[in-house]
C-alpha cells in the first residue's frame, strides 16, 4: 500500500455502477488500509469505473476503467503507473465546473461532508435575508428554468411568494424524461444536498409550506439518495424556519414523459392521469389540490445555493446577455468523451462536441439537442453558441439539456421517425392535434423510411407539423414535430432520397439495403451461415435477401467484416 | 379490505396517494391484478375504472405477472443509436420474447424503456434493476446464458 | 367587472369567466365545439373550436380561454378555418363507423333500405312502402327487374349470401300497392311537360305532383312505362303489373298523352311555351349495331323485344337464333326466343362469362332454360345464303386489361368460322336519339339542364342504364323544376359517408350488430314456377316471397349505419368546414363495440375521445362508470374490467345525450 494515499473516492452513480464500480469497491474496501469513500458522477462516463486516490499532499491520482480483479486493485493500491487517467487538456480548458463542483468529490449520503465543503451555506445566508431579497438575488442571477422552457425563474418565485394562501408547494421537477439527459439523475445521485438545499430556498423565499420532489421511478438510487438527505435535513431540522416546519415529499413518477408538463405532472401528484389542462389559471394561482404552486427543475435549484453563496452578480457574470450561469449538458451518441459537462452558457457548439467530446470531425453530422422536443443542429452551424434563444432560433430547443451527436452513418428520417414513434406513444391522448396528429406523422415517416413514401408525404409532414404547433394543448404536442421539421429544413435532400430515387445514404432504412458477403475476404469459417435466425445464407455462402431480415447478426458475428450492409440491389 | 392487501393501510387514505398505492402493489406483487385494483379502489375511495384509468396511464404498471427475470432494454435516443433495435431483435432470437412478452416458463420477461440514464454506456440493458452497458451481441448471449443458468 | 376585447372585428364585451366560446355565442358568431358541455367542466379536447389570439400569434381552444381586455380575436378568417378543418380532419381520420348503411349507399335512387327492411321484418307493409316510394315510386317493377346495387354491397356478404333487399319492395308493393296513397298537396298552378313515359319520365311525373307541380307526360307509344313496357320481357315483368303501377300514377292525377312524339306531332317550341318546364325523358332507343359486313341483316335486340311485345307474345317461332352481347339485354332476347319456341338459342360473347356484363341470376336462368353460350367470339361477318343467315365468327384472346379494368379481348388470326342461322340478333347496347333542336354531348346524350326551361333525366342523359338509375335521375330533374318554379330548396345531400370499408375488405369482427337478435339462418329462396312452364310461357318465372319469409330476412339484417347519423356533430362540422375523411389515412381505433347492456351501445372505434361522457358521469351523475384508460392514440373509453355498463349503472342516458357522436348510443335507431 502506498503510503501517500490519504484516502479513495469512487464513482457510484448509476453510470459507475453500470460498468462495474460496485465490485471495484468492494474489492478496494477489503485491499486498502484507508478509507474508500463512495462517490457520485464526475462526467466521465465513458471512463467508468474511474477511482480516485487522494494524496496526502491534496492531489489526486485518478484511475479509469478499473477491472474488479486483484491486479488491477494492486496497481491502485501502489499508485502504479497502469490505467492512469488523465482530464483531457482540451475539455479542462473549456469546462466551467460550478454546479457539479461537488459531484464526485463528495460522498452523497453524507450530510457532514456536504457541509464540510460548503454545504448549506446559501441556506444559511437566505435565512438571513427577508424572503424578498432571496427572490430578488434570484432575478438578479438571471437565472432561466433548466428544464428546458427557459422561463426566468425570480419571476416564478415571484409570482408564488405574492400569494396568499392557507398551503403553497414547491415541486421539484425530477421527471428527467427526455431519452438522453441524465443531469438530474447525476445531480440528485452526487450531491442530493445541493439540491435539497436549493428546494429549500425556495420554500424560504415563497413562503411554501410544502416540498414535492417527483422523481421518475427509473432512477433508484435518485430516489435513494434523496430520501437519505431528506432524513438528515429532518435530523438537523433545515427544514424548520419563519415559524413552520416544511412538510418535504418524495414521489415517483410512473413513467410518463407528458408529466414534465407542470399541470400534468400536479394531476400526478394528485393521483390522477397525467394528463395537462389549460392554462390560465397556472400553476402559481391553482395548483395542487388547488393551492398555487410553483415547479423548477432539478437543475434550476441546483443552481440556487450558488446564487446565494456567491451572490447573484457573480451569478450573473458568466454566460450570455439572455442565458445566465453555466449548463450542464448530457453528452452521448458518435464521439469519444460520453458524459457530463458544464460549460458556461453561450459556448459553441463546435467547443461542446469536438473539443469536450472528442468527436471526430470527420464522421459527425449533426446533434440533436433538447430529445423529443428539440431539433438537430447540422455540423456547419456548430459555431452557434448554446443560449436557449439561439437554439430556438435554429428550430432546436435547449431542452434539459441532452445532447446527441449524430454520425453520418445515420439516417435522418429514421431518427425522425424514432423521435416520432416516442412522442405519439407519450402524448396523453387528451387533445386531437397531438393525440391524432403525431400518430399521423409517425405513419407517414414509417412509409417513407419503409420505401413507400411519397412527394405529397413531405408536403403533409410540414403542413401537419406546423399545425400540430400551433394547435397542440401542452408543450409535448407543441414540440413533437420540431425533429421532423428540423431534419426538413436541414436534410430535406435525404427525404427526398427516400421518396424519389428510394435510397437511403446511410444504409439504415432495411428497405433499401441488401446484405453483401465479399468472398475475397471471407474465410469460410460459417459462423454467418450459423447465427443466420432465418436460413437466408447458404452453404455456399451467398445471401438470400427476400429471406433475410437485414437482422445484422452475421455482419456482427463475422471475423474478417467480409459481411456489409449495401444499396439494394447492389451487385 | 382483501387481507391480501392490508399493507395499503401504511399510507394515508386519500386519492392522492393512489398511484402510491399502486406503486406499492406493484413492488409487493410484481403486477396489479383486478382483485389490487378492486382493493385500491376501495382504498382510496374511488371506482375501479378510475383506478384502471389511472394505472393504464403510466408505463410502470404491470397488469400480468411478469417473468423471474425482468429485462428492459433501454431505447433512449443514445441506445437507439447505438443499435437498441439489434439488442431487442437478439434477445427475440436468444430467448424468443418480443418487448412486452413473457416466455412460456416465466423465467424472462422484455421491456423496451425510454432511457435508463446510462446514455454513455449506450447500448444499455436492465435485468431486474441491475443495468449492464455497452452491450455487443457476444456480451448480450454470455449474460443472458448466465441467467439461464441462474 | 365586464371585459371588452375584439372578436372578429368587433368590440365584444364578457362578463368575468366567460370563455371566448361564450361570448362569440351572444353575439351570434357561432364557434364549432365537440368537446364543450355546460353541464360539466371544461375538457379542451377537440380543439375544433380554435380561434386566433392576432397579437401573439397563437391559436387558443375558444371553449377554454377567458379573453384577455383587449385582446384582438380571429374566429372567422380562412386561416382559423383551416386549422379547424384539420382539427376535424384529423378526428375523421380515426373515426371508423357507418354513417349511412352500405345498400343505402350503394343504391342509386338512395332508398332508405334499412328503414324498410325493418318494417317488412316487422309485418308492417305499408310503412314499408311509404318509405320506398320516397324514393322509388316504382315498387312493383322495381322489385321485379332491379339488379340489386344493394345486394352487391350488403355486408352481409361477409357471412355469404346478402339480405334480399329488393324481394321487400316486391312484396310491399304487391300487397299494400293498390291501397297506398300519398298525401297530395294542393297543386301550384305551375305546370311541367314530360317527354317521354318510362322510369324517369314517370318518376319527375311522381316527385313533381308531391310538390305541387301538375305534370303531363307525353308519350310516344301508344302505351306508358317505355323500357319497362317494350324492353323488359312479361316473364320478368308481366304487364299486368306494369298497367297495375301505372294506374296509381292516374288516380295521382298524372296526366298522360299517348302517341304524342317530339318532332312530329308535338314541337318543343311549343311546349315550352305553354308549361313552365319540360324534362326530357326519352331515354335510348336505337340499338348498337353489330359493326361488321353484313350488319344491317340483323336485327336490333331493342326492336325484337318490342316487337314481341307488340304481337301480344305471340310472334313466330325464330327458328335458330344467334343473340350477340352479353348484357342483361341480351339474356332477355334469349330467354324470350326460347319462349317464342326456339330449341336452338345462342349466345355470343366476346369475353368469356366472368366477364359478361349481365346478372349472374339471369345467366344461370338462362342455362337453366336450354341457352347455349359461346365465349371468346365476335361477328366478322353476315351473309344471307340460301334463305339462312350465315354468320361468321373470330376467335378471341383475353390480353391486357383495358379502362373498364376488363381484359380487352384480341383477334386470334386465321381462327374464323361460319355458323348458320334463321334469326341473329345484335343486343350490344343502346343509345340516345336525341330529338332535332336539342344540344347533346359527344356520346349523343343530353346535358340534365339544357337551356331555360328545359330538363332531361334518365337513359337520354346517362346513356343506357338501369330502371333504378332511371327513377333518381327522374327525381333529381323533378326537384331542380321545383326548386326554379316554386323555390323549394333541393334537399340536403351528406359529403360525408364514414365506412368501414365495402364487405370484401371486412371479416366478421368487423361487423357491429345493434340487435342481439341477428340470425344466421342462409338467404330465404325464391319459389320459382316449373322448367317446364318457364321455357313454353312467358308466365312470370318467380314469386313474391311471404311475409313469413321475409320476417326471416329482415332478421338477417346487420343494420349498419350509425344510431347516430341524424344528429352527428362531427359528420355536422365536418360537413360544414368540407373535410374529407380520407384526407389522412392511417390506421383507426379497432372496431369494437359493446352491447352487453340491454338498452346502450358503446362503439369505441366511433370515440373521438372527448372525454364528455367520463366527466358527465362522475360530475352529473355521481357515477364514474367511465374512464379514459391508455393514452396516446390508443386511448379510449372503457368501462370497469371492460365488462360493460355494470349493475350500478342507472341507464339515465345522461352520457349518451352529451356523446358528440354514436359512440355512446340507445340501441334504437331513430
Amino acid at each position: 500500500m502506498n503510503s501517500d494515499i490519504k484516502f479513495f473516492r469512487v464513482g457510484v452513480a448509476s453510470c459507475g455502477v453500470a460498468a462495474g464500480s460496485a465490485e471495484v469497491r468492494a474489492m478496494l474496501e477489503a485491499a486498502s488500509s484507508v478509507p474508500v469513500t463512495g462517490v457520485g458522477c464526475i462526467g466521465h462516463c465513458y471512463a467508468e469505473p474511474i477511482v480516485e486516490a487522494v494524496l496526502k499532499d491534496g492531489s489526486s491520482v485518478f484511475y479509469s476503467g478499473v477491472k474488479a480483479n486483484e491486479k488491477s486493485i494492486a496497481n491502485i493500491i501502489e499508485l502504479g503507473e497502469e490505467n492512469r487517467f488523465q482530464i483531457p487538456e482540451t475539455r479542462k480548458s473549456k469546462e466551467l465546473v460550478k454546479v457539479l463542483a461537488l459531484a464526485g468529490k463528495v460522498d452523497p449520503v453524507d450530510f457532514d461532508d456536504y457541509v464540510a465543503n460548503g454545504g448549506y451555506e446559501g441556506l444559511k445566508k437566505a435565512l438571513a435575508m427577508t424572503p424578498a431579497e432571496v427572490v430578488n438575488e434570484v432575478k438578479i442571477a438571471g437565472l432561466r428554468g433548466r428544464g428546458g422552457g427557459g422561463f426566468p425563474t425570480g419571476n416564478k418565485w415571484g409570482f408564488l411568494a405574492a400569494k396568499e394562501a392557507e398551503e403553497k408547494i414547491v415541486v421539484c421537477n425530477a421527471d428527467e424524461g427526455d431519452p438522453g439527459a441524465f443531469m438530474d439523475r447525476a445531480l440528485m445521485e452526487s450531491v442530493p444536498h445541493q439540491v435539497m438545499e436549493g428546494m429549500l430556498i425556495a420554500a424560504y423565499a415563497t413562503g411554501a409550506t410544502k416540498i414535492f420532489i417527483y422523481c421518475r421511478a427509473e432512477y433508484p438510487l435518485a430516489i435513494k439518495n434523496i430520501s437519505t438527505a431528506i432524513a438528515q435535513i429532518c435530523e438537523h431540522k433545515l427544514n424548520v424556519f419563519s415559524n413552520r416546519e416544511i412538510e418535504i415529499v418524495i414521489k415517483e413518477g410512473a413513467g410518463a414523459f407528458v408529466c414534465g408538463e407542470e399541470t400534468a405532472l400536479i394531476a400526478s401528484l394528485e393521483g390522477r392521469r397525467g394528463q395537462p389542462r389549460f392554462r390560465p389559471p397556472f400553476p402559481t394561482d391553482s395548483g395542487y389540490n388547488g393551492f398555487p404552486t410553483m415547479i423548477n427543475n432539478v437543475e434550476t435549484f441546483g443552481n440556487v445555493p450558488l446564487i446565494l453563496r456567491e451572490g447573484g452578480s457573480a451569478f450573473a457574470s458568466i454566460g450570455t446577455e439572455g442565458s445566465k450561469g453555466t449548463k450542464i449538458f448530457a453528452l452521448a451518441g458518435d464521439l469519444k468523451y460520453p458524459g457530463l459537462v458544464e460549460v458556461p452558457m453561450g459556448t459553441t457548439l463546435n467547443e461542446i462536441v469536438f473539443d469536450i467530446g472528442g468527436a471526430d470531425r470527420s464522421v459527425v453530422k449533426a446533434v440533436q439537442t433538447g430529445g423529443p422536443s428539440g431539433g438537430c443542429i447540422p455540423v456547419e452551424l456548430f459555431d452557434t453558441p448554446v443560449d436557449y434563444d439561439s437554439l430556438r432560433a435554429l428550430g432546436a430547443i435547449m431542452g434539459s439539456g441532452g445532447m446527441i451527436v449524430v454520425g453520418n452513418d445515420r439516417c435522418m428520417v429514421e431518427t425522425a421517425r424514432y423521435f416520432l414513434d416516442f412522442t405519439h406513444r407519450e402524448s396523453c391522448g387528451k387533445c386531437t392535434f397531438c393525440r391524432v396528429g403525431t400518430m399521423r406523422m409517425f405513419e407517414i415517416l414509417e412509409r417513407i423510411t419503409a420505401g413507400k413514401g411519397t412527394e405529397d408525404d413531405l408536403t403533409t409532414l410540414e403542413d401537419l407539423g406546423a399545425k400540430i404547433k400551433a394547435g397542440s394543448l401542452c408543450g409535448l404536442g407543441q414540440t413533437a414535430p420540431n425533429p421532423v421539421l428540423a431534419t426538413l429544413r436541414f436534410y430535406r435532400n435525404e427525404y427526398e432520397e427516400h421518396v424519389r430515387e428510394h435510397r437511403c445514404a446511410a444504409l439504415q432504412c432495411n428497405a433499401f439495403v441488401d446484405l453483401s458477403l465479399d468472398t475475397n475476404k471471407c474465410v469460410k469459417c460459417k459462423l454467418c451461415v450459423k447465427t443466420c435466425p432465418v436460413g437466408a445464407i447458404g452453404d455456399d455462402f451467398t445471401i438470400d435477401n427476400d429471406k433475410c431480415t437485414r437482422c445484422n447478426s452475421c455482419a456482427d458475428v463475422c471475423p474478417k467484416n467480409a459481411i456489409k450492409r449495401v444499396a439494394k440491389g447492389t451487385k | 379490505m382483501d387481507c391480501q392487501f392490508a399493507y395499503l393501510r401504511k399510507l394515508p387514505d386519500i386519492p392522492g396517494n393512489l398511484i402510491r398505492g399502486l406503486q406499492l402493489i406493484q413492488a409487493t406483487e410484481g403486477y396489479v391484478s383486478d382483485e389490487a385494483i378492486k382493493a385500491a379502489a376501495a382504498y382510496f375511495h374511488q371506482t375501479p375504472v378510475e383506478v384502471e384509468g389511472v394505472l393504464s396511464f403510466y408505463a410502470q404498471f404491470k397488469r400480468v405477472k411478469p417473468g423471474r427475470f425482468k429485462i428492459a432494454v433501454c431505447d433512449g435516443t443514445a441506445c437507439h443509436i447505438k443499435g437498441s433495435p439489434l439488442i431487442q431483435e437478439w434477445i427475440r432470437q436468444a430467448i424468443g420474447i418480443a418487448p412486452g412478452e413473457t416466455d412460456a416458463e416465466g423465467r424472462f420477461s422484455l421491456e423496451s424503456v425510454a432511457c435508463l440514464g446510462c446514455c454513455s454506456l449506450a447500448p444499455v440493458m436492465s435485468i431486474n434493476g441491475r443495468v449492464y452497458g455497452k452491450l455487443d451481441r457476444r456480451e448480450l448471449n454470455r449474460i443472458l446464458k448466465e441467467y439461464k443458468e441462474k | 367587472m365586464s371585459i371588452e376585447f375584439i372578436l372578429d372585428n368587433r368590440t365584444v364585451t364578457a362578463e368575468p369567466g366567460e370563455t371566448i366560446l361564450e361570448v362569440a355565442r351572444k353575439n351570434g358568431i357561432e364557434i364549432p365545439t365537440l368537446c364543450r358541455d355546460e353541464r360539466i367542466s371544461k375538457t379542451t379536447s377537440c380543439f375544433v373550436c380554435v380561434v386566433k389570439d392576432l397579437k401573439t400569434g397563437k391559436f387558443i381552444p375558444s371553449c377554454s380561454a377567458c379573453p384577455a381586455p383587449g385582446q384582438n380575436i380571429d374566429s372567422s378568417s380562412d386561416e382559423v378555418k383551416d386549422m379547424r378543418r384539420t382539427a376535424l380532419n384529423l378526428l375523421l381520420s380515426e373515426h371508423a363507423g357507418d354513417c349511412e348503411a352500405p345498400c343505402t349507399i350503394a343504391c342509386p335512387a338512395h332508398a332508405n333500405v334499412e328503414e324498410y327492411v325493418r318494417a317488412g321484418k316487422n309485418g308492417n307493409f305499408m310503412e314499408a312502402l311509404k318509405i320506398i316510394k320516397q324514393r322509388i315510386p316504382l315498387p312493383l317493377s322495381i322489385g321485379r327487374v332491379c339488379p340489386r346495387f344493394c345486394e352487391k354491397q350488403c355486408r352481409r356478404n361477409v357471412y355469404g349470401q346478402p339480405v334480399a333487399i329488393n324481394e321487400f319492395k316486391r312484396t310491399a308493393a304487391d300487397i299494400c300497392y293498390d291501397e297506398y296513397m300519398e298525401d297530395l298537396p294542393v297543386l301550384s298552378g305551375k305546370k311541367a311537360a314530360i317527354i317521354g313515359g318510362g322510369p324517369a319520365g314517370l318518376s319527375a311525373a311522381y316527385y313533381l305532383r308531391l310538390g305541387g307541380v301538375a305534370p303531363v307526360i307525353f308519350e310516344a307509344m301508344p302505351e306508358a312505362g317505355g323500357m319497362l313496357r317494350y324492353g323488359i320481357p312479361e316473364y320478368r315483368l308481366p304487364k299486368a303489373i306494369l298497367d297495375r303501377e301505372l294506374a296509381h300514377f292516374e288516380k295521382m292525377g298524372v296526366e298522360f298523352r299517348f302517341n304524342s312524339k317530339i318532332g312530329e306531332n308535338i314541337s318543343l317550341d311549343e311546349l315550352k311555351k305553354e308549361y313552365d318546364a319540360v324534362i326530357l325523358a326519352v331515354g335510348c332507343w336505337s340499338g348498337s349495331s353489330i359493326r361488321c359486313e353484313g350488319e344491317e341483316l340483323a336485327l336490333s335486340g331493342i326492336e325484337f323485344l318490342r316487337d314481341v311485345v307488340q304481337s301480344g307474345n305471340s310472334l313466330a317461332n325464330p327458328g335458330r337464333v344467334a343473340v350477340v352481347g352479353g348484357g342483361n339485354s341480351a339474356m332477355d332476347c334469349v330467354r324470350t326466343a326460347v319462349r317464342l319456341g326456339s330449341t336452338d338459342v345462342n349466345c355470343f360473347y366476346r369475353r368469356t362469362e366472368k366477364e359478361m356484363p349481365a346478372e349472374k341470376l339471369e345467366i344461370e336462368e338462362a342455362k337453366e332454360e336450354g341457352v347455349k353460350f359461346h365465349f371468346l367470339a365476335a361477328p366478322v361477318k353476315l351473309e344471307k345464303r340460301n334463305g339462312v343467315l350465315a354468320l361468321t365468327f373470330r376467335k378471341m384472346e383475353l390480353g391486357e386489361p383495358d379502362a373498364s379494368g376488363r381484359r380487352k379481348p384480341v383477334e386470334v388470326p386465321g381462327s374464323d368460322y361460319t355458323l348458320e342461322f334463321d334469326t341473329v340478333i345484335a343486343a350490344i347496347g343502346q343509345k340516345t336519339s336525341a330529338p332535332a333542336g336539342v344540344p347533346t354531348d359527344r356520346h349523343g346524350d343530353i346535358p340534365q339542364l339544357t337551356g331555360e326551361k328545359l330538363y332531361a333525366a334518365g337513359d337520354c342523359v346517362s346513356g343506357a342504364a338501369t330502371v333504378v338509375e332511371g327513377v333518381a335521375s327522374g327525381r333529381a330533374a323533378a326537384n331542380l323544376v321545383l326548386k326554379d318554379l316554386l323555390g323549394i330548396p333541393l334537399p340536403v345531400e351528406h359529403s360525408i359517408y364514414v365506412s368501414r370499408g365495402n364487405w370484401q375488405s371486412l371479416s366478421k369482427e368487423d361487423l357491429v350488430f345493434l340487435r342481439d337478435d341477428v340470425s344466421d339462418s342462409p338467404r330465404e329462396e325464391l319459389k320459382y314456377i316449373s322448367l317446364e312452364e318457364r321455357k313454353n310461357s312467358f308466365k312470370e318465372v318467380n314469386f313474391t316471397m311471404t311475409p313469413e319469409q321475409l320476417a326471416k330476412e329482415g332478421a338477417r339484417c346487420i343494420e349498419c349505419s350509425c344510431t347516430d347519423k341524424h344528429d352527428c356533430a362531427l359528420r355536422k362540422h365536418g360537413e360544414c368546414y368540407h373535410c374529407d375523411p380520407e384526407a389522412f389515412p392511417g390506421a383507426k381505433q379497432k372496431p369494437s363495440y359493446d352491447i352487453r347492456h340491454p338498452k346502450i351501445i358503446q362503439d369505441r372505434s366511433k370515440c373521438i375521445k372527448c372525454g364528455v361522457c367520463v366527466k358527465t358521469c362522475k360530475e352529473v351523475v355521481n357515477l364514474t362508470l367511465l374512464s379514459p384508460k391508455l393514452r396516446g392514440f390508443a386511448t379510449y373509453v372503457g368501462t370497469a374490467f371492460d365488462q360493460g355498463f355494470p349493475a350500478g349503472c342507472s341507464d339515465c342516458g345522461k352520457c349518451i345525450e352529451a356523446c358528440p357522436t354514436g359512440a355512446l348510443d340507445w340501441r334504437i335507431k331513430k
